[in-house]
């Protein structure tokens, strides 16, 4: 998966100035960086959630040209690649937890019930929360409904994971749960792209590290020399402003 | 006086009946149709020519939410017989009243309840679109499975008070010949000199379909928050919630 020379705009404003990006297979990318950075932007692109102006947006054999458009077939396949695991959980409030993780197996997928509530209850097992099954999202905490996001979007067998802030709404403690969900998916092998404002979880999850200001990508590469004896002053700033001392 | 009312009464219920429960049965249903396929093209995002069908939908909404109801009856079932097409009815559209007050009703109901139904998918957050795209769903899927079910929960208390205008409303039908309840409570009331018993005992009787209208939205209420809403939480204006 692959960003080429990709510019995004919102009126005048310019959000992404040319960006390149890669992101390898069976690795976790992590995007950090200030506020309004573009990093969320960067994320939802890759789920054609957002469509840059420009650029082209490269998955397997598949070449988009933004210039020209997406078309339902381009649309169908990207998403059906990439799973989106949002910073609100944007949990269906009308559908049981089981009821939410099939949604997406039975009505896109066309599997059938049986076995979407099979592939349901193993993903709910993983996750530690088999006894929630039959449970409507607002009887969840944060970190429950969060963590039925993310199995939400591990039953359409994603290529990759992309997370937006999947923590940023949550308390500490409850943080901690979905954190180390995370770090599992990243010991099997799941490909995840993740926007995080939580550096000591970034430097854990990380196999590769991309710092995003203001549009343009400062750093780009393994997460040791980005976190240790780090020249740039602005990456140093901003770790500086993350972590007391 | 018991005498006088035990004689009306069945008469009166008989052109309710017969005239006002399906007039307004028939014209909700039709309205709501109309209502939902009105917001949909209202909220549809399409240009090109497109663009014409939207400003013809909203041209509707705006005359039917802009004119008096009694007025729409008088022109669609007095005027209209007085609109000569050639080729196509050369003698004027003349309709039957029953028909005229059918077609009336839904077109005035289908006006206010768009307005409703836009209101109620515009309210569900963006997010829910969002994440129905995310796993892969079409527009066509997310509206029905995800954003309309949720919608519709919050347009029953607003749909109900249309309904329950609309039973109401029908006792206009009587302009136009339609031989409905209250239509039925003057002729007897030209009849027996009784014109304050007549018209209390036919309020009354619309106030007793209404109530009936009105539990039925309480049960229906009941029966969609329970899923979206399972732990029975009530909401109260003081901010304070109550079990």
């Amino acid at each position: 998966m692959e960003l080429r020379e990709i510019n995004k705009s919102y009126g005048n404003h310019l959000v992404l100035k040319n960006i390149n990006l890669e992101f390898p297979k069976k690795k976790v990318t992590v995007l950090v960086g200030p506020s309004g950075s573009g990093k969320s932007t960067i994320l939802r692109s890759l789920n054609l959630l957002e469509t840059p102006e420009r650029g082209k947006y490269l998955f397997d054999d598949l070449i988009i040209d933004f210039t020209k458009g997406i078309d339902k077939k381009e649309l169908s396949y990207v998403r059906r690649k990439t799973g989106m695991v949002f910073q609100s959980y944007n949990l269906f409030p009308h559908f049981s937890v089981l009821g939410n993780i099939i949604e997406g197996p039975t009505q896109v997928l066309k599997l059938d019930k049986e076995t979407a509530i099979k592939n349901a209850k193993k993903i709910l097992k993983k996750i530690g929360l088999e006894s929630k099954i039959d449970n409507y999202p607002e009887e969840l905490s944060g970190g429950q409904a969060q963590r039925v996001a993310i199995a939400r979007s591990l039953a359409m067998n994603p290529e990759y994971i992309l997370l937006d802030e999947p923590t940023s709404a949550l308390d500490p403690e409850l943080e901690l749960e979905v954190l180390q969900v995370l770090l599992q998916l990243a010991k099997d092998g799941q490909s995840m792209v993740i926007v995080t404002h939580n550096m000591s979880f970034a430097q854990q999850v990380a196999d590769k590290i991309v710092f995003v200001e203001d549009g343009n990508i400062i750093y780009d590469g393994k997460p040791d020399p980005f976190f240790k004896n780090n020249k740039n002053l602005r990456i140093t700033k901003f770790l500086s402003s993350m972590v007391l001392k | 006086m018991w005498e006088i009312i035990s004689k009306a009464l069945p008469q009166i219920l008989e052109a309710g009946f017969k005239y006002t429960v399906p007039l307004t049965l028939i014209s909700f249903f039709l309205g709501i149709i109309l209502a939902l396929f009105t917001a949909l093209i209202r909220l549809s995002s399409r240009k090109g020519f497109f663009l014409v069908v939207k400003l013809f939908f909203r041209f509707y909404v705006w005359l039917f939410r802009s004119t008096p109801l009694l007025v729409q009856l008088f022109i669609v079932y007095f005027g209209l017989p007085y609109l000569k097409i050639k080729g196509m009815a050369p003698e004027g559209i003349k309709l039957d009243a029953f028909i005229a007050g059918i077609i009336t009703f839904s077109l005035n109901t289908g006006a206010y309840a768009s307005e409703t139904i836009r209101a109620a998918i515009s309210s569900v957050p963006k997010g829910q679109w969002e994440a129905a795209f995310s796993i892969g769903m079409t527009r066509n899927q997310t509206l029905k499975r995800i954003i309309l079910p949720q919608a519709l929960r919050v347009s029953v208390p607003p749909l109900a008070n249309s309904f329950i205008s609309l039973v109401k409303d029908t006792s206009l039908a009587a302009s136009i010949t339609i031989v409905e309840m209250f239509e039925v409570s003057q002729q007897i009331a030209a009849e027996n000199y009784q014109p304050l018993l007549m018209y209390s005992l036919v309020a009354a009787v619309y106030a007793v379909f209404c109530t009936i209208l009105s539990w039925g939205q309480g049960k229906l209420e009941d029966k969609l928050g329970v899923k979206a809403n399972r732990s029975k939480k009530e909401v109260v204006i003081d901010g304070v919630e109550r079990n």
